[in-house]
C-alpha cells in the first residue's frame, strides 16, 4: 500500500478542522505572524493551512510526500527520508541545520523554526505513526465535509477520476500529483488551476532527484579521470625533461 | 603609519564587530540576527562565504598544477602564497559555515551519516579533505622553522607529487559540485542561470577565478610591502586566465542557445540586466583588458582587470546562490548588516592570519620587514632643560586592540534586542458592532462580518433578564456595555482598565494609595481588585467568569462567548453543523487567516476559558 490524501477542493468550505487537528496531534505551539512567513499560513507550528486560490478556492496546503522526495535527495545527512508507506519524514537527530531540503522543494514546503536558538526543520509527517497501525491521519479525521481523504493512492487516483467522470464540466481534468515530478502522494482534484502550489510552474513528470542524481554518478569516475589524467602529464613531462637533459649532458 | 598597519587596524575593526555579532547569532539564533525566511533559506553567508569562498580559494589548486603537473617552474614563486591562500580560504568557508547552519555542532554527522545521492555531501567531504591536504602542502613552509620537526617535512615534501595530484582531483569535484547543488531547483534558479551544465560552468569559471585571484593577491601584497611585484611572470597568467575566460564565455553561449533561452536576453526583467551586467564584469572586460598587450604588461591594468573578474565571478555565485531565484510571492531577501559583519569579519579574520603567516615565514623568497616590531618609543629626559622630549609613541599592537574592543562595543551597542515575534500582529481596533434588532458584527470594519440575530438570542436566553448571561462584565454608569469596550483589538489583547481615566487629576481624583498598597512596588498585583469599589462591575449569572482586567482579543472574546452555547446546543438538538465555521461565517473568504483560526482555536481549547458547569444555571 502506498498512503495518499486526495483533496477535492470543491467540497472544502475553509472551516481549519483540519489545521485544529493538526496541531493538536503534533502538539504544536501557538503561532504568531512573523517576519520570516512566507505568507501562506505555513510555518514550523503550522504544517497545513488553507490558502485561497483563483475565485476563492480553498486549497489545503501542506507537504505533498512526493514519491521521489527532492528534499530527501538533497538532504547531505539523510535527515529527512520515506518510510515504507510513503510518508517522508524528518529525523531531528541527524540534521544539522543546512537547508538545502527547503531550496531543494519545488512546492517550497519545509519551514525553519527561525526563532529558535537551536533551530530544527518542520513540515507535514503524515501522521506516520498514526497510519503506521492503521489509523488514518488527524487531519482526514477531522474534516467534516470529507474534501480531504485518506486511502490507498491508486484506489484515490481511481476515485479522482470517478469523480471526475460522473460530474462532467465540474473538475479541471487533471490529478495534481499523479505525474509531477515523479509524482506526489498528496493528490488534488479541482475546478480551478493548482499550479500556484508550485509557484506558479507546470512541474515536468521527470523526477527532481534524476538532476542531481545524474552529476553524483559521475563524481568516481571524474575524480578517478582528473587523478589518472594529473599523474600521467607529470610522468611523460618529467620522462620528457630527464631525456632532454640526458641528451644535454656532455658524454 | 604604514599601509600594512591601517589595513590591520581596519581589520581588526571588522572582526571586532563581527565578534559581538557572533554572540548574538548563536545566543538569539538565526531569526533575529538574519534577515533569512521560509521564502529564502540561503543568504549571504552560503552565497558568499561558502560559494563564493570557495571558488576565491581555487588558486591553491591552478598554481600547485601549473608548477608540480606542467613542470612551469618560473612560477614556483607564487606558490606559496597561493597555497596559503586556498588554506585560509577554505578554513574562512568552514568557520562561515559554521554560523550559517541551524545545527553548526551537528557539523561532524556529514562524516557518520552518508547520503552520497546529495551534491552538498559531496561537497562537505570534498572540503574536508582538501582543507587537509592543503594543510600537509603548506605545513613544510612553517615547519622550516622547527628544527624538531624537520623528520615530517622531509616526508611531506616527498609526498608532495601525491598530495598536489590528490588536491587538484578534489578541486575538480567540489567546485563542479558546487553547481550541482543547484541541479535539483530547476523551477527556483532563473532560465538564465539554470543549466544542466552548470557543474561544469562552475569548474571554468573557477579556473579562471583561480588565476585572477593569484595575479590580485600579488599585487596587492606587492603594495602593502612595497615590493616589486612580478608583473611579466603573472602576465602570462593573466593570457592563461583570457583563454580559460573565453571558453567560459562559449560554454555558456552555446548553453543558451542549445537550451533556446536566447529570449531571454532580451526581456524586461532587472534580472536580464543582472545577467548582461554580470557576463560583462566576470568575462567580457576582462577578456578585452587582457587581451591588449600594453595594458596585460601594466602593472594598474593587470591589477584592475584581476579585480573586475574576481568581482565578476563572485557575483555569478551570489546570483546562483540567491539573487537570480524569481520568487513568485514577492518576497525579497536583503542581508541584514549583522550578516555582513560576520562575512567580512571572516574575511578579515582570515587576511590577518594570510599576513601574520607572511611576516613570520619563508612564503616569499625573503621574509618582508615585521611593521609591528617598532618598539614602544618612551619620551626621553631632557636634563638640562628638565624636560621630557619626544611624544609617547604607541604600539601597534595596543592601537589593533584598542580597534578590535571598540567596534565589539559599537557592534554590542547596535545589536538590540528584536522581539521575538520580529514582526508581532498589527494592531487593528475593532469597532462596535452595528444595527438593532440583528447586530452586524464586524469588529475590524473589512467587510465581512456576521449577522447574529441579537433580538433571537435574547428571547431564547429569557427576555431582559439574560442580558448578563453575555454581557459579563459592565463598565460602571453603564447597563450592558458593548463588547468592544474592552475588547478594543481585533487580534491583540488588551488591558480592560484604563490607569490614566484613574490616575488623571480630570478622572476620578484618585491617590495611588487608595489603591496600591503603600509600601509596595505598585503593580497590577499589589492593587486592589476593581469590584472593590466598582460593585456592580461583574453580574452574577454571566456565562464567562472575569479572572482577570486583561480583555483577551475581539475575535477571541466573541468564539469563547458563542461556541461555549453552540456546542452545547448542539448536541442538545442533534445539529453538528452549528459548531461549524460557515455556520455563522456565510461568506468563506472571512476565514481565510489559518493563523488567526490557529490563534482562536487555541484560546478555546487553553486553560483559561471558563464556562459555568450546568449546575451552576441551574
Amino acid at each position: 500500500m502506498k498512503a495518499a490524501i486526495l483533496t477535492d477542493t470543491t467540497k472544502c468550505n475553509g472551516c481549519h478542522e483540519c489545521v485544529a487537528a493538526c496541531k493538536k496531534q503534533n502538539h504544536l505551539a501557538l503561532d504568531l505572524p512573523r517576519r520570516w512567513d512566507a505568507g501562506d499560513g505555513l510555518s514550523a507550528k503550522n504544517w497545513t493551512a488553507i490558502v485561497e486560490g483563483p475565485q476563492h478556492a480553498m486549497v489545503r496546503k501542506h507537504c505533498r510526500h512526493c514519491l521521489e522526495p527532492a528534499c530527501a535527495s538533497a538532504c547531505p545527512v539523510g535527515a529527512l527520508h520515506q518510510t515504507k508507506l510513503g510518508a517522508v519524514v524528518y529525523d531531528s537527530s541527524k540534521c544539522m541545520g543546512c537547508r538545502y531540503c527547503m531550496m531543494a522543494c519545488p512546492y517550497g514546503i519545509p519551514r525553519y523554526d527561525w526563532q529558535a536558538a537551536v533551530p530544527y526543520v518542520r513540515k507535514c509527517i503524515l501522521c506516520y505513526d498514526r497510519i503506521a497501525e492503521g489509523r488514518q491521519p488527524a487531519c482526514t479525521e477531522a474534516c467534516p465535509t470529507k474534501a480531504t481523504i485518506f486511502g490507498d493512492r491508486d484506489q484515490l487516483l481511481a476515485e479522482a477520476r470517478q469523480r471526475m467522470a460522473s460530474n462532467p464540466g465540474k473538475y479541471v481534468d487533471k490529478v495534481w500529483g499523479e505525474y509531477e515530478a515523479g509524482g506526489t502522494s498528496v493528490l488534488y482534484i479541482s475546478n480551478v488551476d493548482l499550479s500556484f502550489l508550485s509557484a506558479g510552474h507546470t512541474l515536468a513528470p521527470k523526477p527532481l532527484p534524476v538532476n542531481t542524481k545524474v552529476a553524483m554518478e559521475a563524481v568516481p569516475f571524474a575524480f578517478t579521470g582528473v587523478v589518472a589524467c594529473m599523474a600521467g602529464i607529470s610522468w611523460i613531462i618529467e620522462r620528457r625533461m630527464k631525456m632532454q637533459n640526458g641528451e644535454d649532458e656532455p658524454k | 603609519m604604514n599601509r600594512v598597519r591601517r589595513l590591520k587596524l581596519a581589520l581588526w575593526v571588522v572582526v571586532g564587530l563581527a565578534a559581538s555579532v557572533a554572540v548574538a547569532r548563536f545566543l538569539f539564533g538565526l531569526g533575529t540576527t538574519t534577515n533569512l525566511s521560509d521564502a529564502n533559506p540561503w543568504g549571504v553567508w552560503v552565497g558568499f562565504d561558502v560559494m563564493g569562498g570557495v571558488a576565491l580559494a581555487a588558486g591553491g589548486f591552478i598554481v600547485t598544477a601549473t608548477v608540480y603537473i606542467f613542470k612551469l617552474e618560473r612560477f614556483h614563486s607564487v606558490v606559496r602564497p597561493a597555497v596559503l591562500t586556498a588554506f585560509l580560504g577554505y578554513a574562512a568557508v568552514a568557520v562561515g559555515l559554521l554560523f550559517d547552519l541551524g545545527l553548526p555542532w551537528n557539523i561532524w554527522h556529514m562524516i557518520v551519516y552518508w547520503n552520497p545521492h546529495s551534491p552538498l555531501f559531496e561537497v562537505g567531504w570534498c572540503v574536508m579533505l582538501y582543507l587537509t591536504v592543503l594543510g600537509l602542502e603548506f605545513f613544510p613552509v612553517p615547519a622550516e622553522e622547527f628544527p624538531k620537526l624537520a623528520g615530517i617535512r622531509a616526508k611531506l615534501v616527498k609526498a608532495r607529487l601525491p598530495l598536489v595530484i590528490a588536491g587538484i582531483g578534489l578541486s575538480t569535484l567540489h567546485q563542479s559540485s558546487l553547481g550541482s547543488l543547484f541541479l535539483i531547483m530547476p523551477y527556483r534558479l532563473h532560465p538564465l542561470w539554470y543549466s544542466p551544465i552548470l557543474p561544469l560552468m562552475f569548474l571554468i569559471s573557477a579556473i579562471a577565478l583561480g588565476l585572477a585571484m593569484v595575479i590580485f593577491e600579488s599585487h596587492l601584497t606587492a603594495y602593502l610591502y612595497r615590493r616589486k611585484p612580478e608583473t611579466e611572470l603573472l602576465s602570462s597568467l593573466a593570457k592563461a586566465c583570457r583563454w580559460v575566460l573565453l571558453i567560459y564565455l562559449a560554454v555558456r553561449a552555446v548553453d543558451l542557445i542549445v537550451r533556446q533561452q536566447t529570449a531571454q536576453l532580451f526581456a524586461a526583467d532587472w534580472r536580464t540586466a543582472l545577467f548582461w551586467f554580470e557576463v560583462l564584469l566576470m568575462a567580457v572586460v576582462p577578456i578585452v583588458l587582457f587581451s591588449v598587450p600594453r595594458l596585460r604588461h601594466s602593472r594598474a591594468w593587470q591589477w584592475m582587470t584581476a579585480t573586475l573578474a574576481v568581482c565578476g565571478i563572485v557575483l555569478n555565485r551570489l546570483d546562483v546562490g540567491g539573487i537570480a531565484h524569481p520568487r513568485p510571492d514577492g518576497s525579497f531577501y536583503l542581508p541584514s548588516w549583522r550578516e555582513i559583519a560576520i562575512s567580512a569579519g571572516v574575511v578579515s579574520a582570515a587576511t590577518l592570519v594570510f599576513l601574520f603567516v607572511l611576516e613570520h615565514f619563508h612564503v616569499w623568497e625573503e621574509r618582508p620587514a615585521d611593521p609591528d616590531a617598532e618598539p614602544l618609543k618612551l619620551p626621553e629626559l631632557d636634563p638640562v632643560g628638565a624636560t621630557w622630549l619626544g611624544v609617547p609613541g604607541i604600539a601597534s599592537r595596543t592601537t589593533y586592540s584598542l580597534g578590535f574592543i571598540l567596534a565589539a562595543a559599537l557592534g554590542f551597542g547596535f545589536l538590540h534586542a528584536q522581539p521575538l515575534e520580529s514582526r508581532g500582529i498589527d494592531r487593528t481596533p475593532a469597532q462596535r458592532a452595528r444595527g438593532g434588532e440583528v447586530l452586524w458584527i464586524d469588529g475590524n470594519l473589512d467587510g465581512f462580518g456576521v449577522n447574529f440575530k441579537h433580538v433571537e438570542h435574547e428571547k431564547r436566553e429569557g427576555g431582559k433578564e439574560s442580558c448578563v448571561k453575555c454581557h459579563h462584565m459592565n463598565l460602571p454608569r453603564d447597563e450592558n456595555s458593548a463588547c468592544s469596550r474592552c475588547h478594543r483589538d481585533m487580534y491583540l489583547p488588551t488591558d480592560a482598565f484604563r490607569h490614566d481615566w484613574h490616575a488623571s487629576s480630570s478622572g476620578a481624583h484618585v491617590a495611588c494609595y487608595q489603591c496600591h498598597a503603600r509600601g509596595q512596588v505598585r503593580t497590577a498585583e499589589s492593587a486592589i481588585r476593581c469590584d472593590k469599589c466598582h460593585k456592580n462591575l461583574v453580574p452574577a449569572g454571566a456565562l464567562i467568569k472575569v479572572k482577570s482586567y486583561r480583555a483577551v482579543a475581539y475575535t477571541e472574546a466573541m468564539h469563547r462567548l458563542c461556541l461555549g452555547c453552540h456546542i452545547k446546543k448542539a448536541q442538545e438538538k442533534n445539529k453538528p453543523e452549528m459548531t461549524r465555521c460557515d455556520w455563522c461565517h456565510k461568506d468563506k473568504r472571512e476565514v481565510i487567516d489559518s493563523r488567526e483560526i490557529a490563534i482562536r482555536r487555541q484560546g478555546l481549547m487553553g486553560q483559561d476559558v471558563v464556562l459555568p458547569p450546568k449546575e451552576a444555571e441551574k
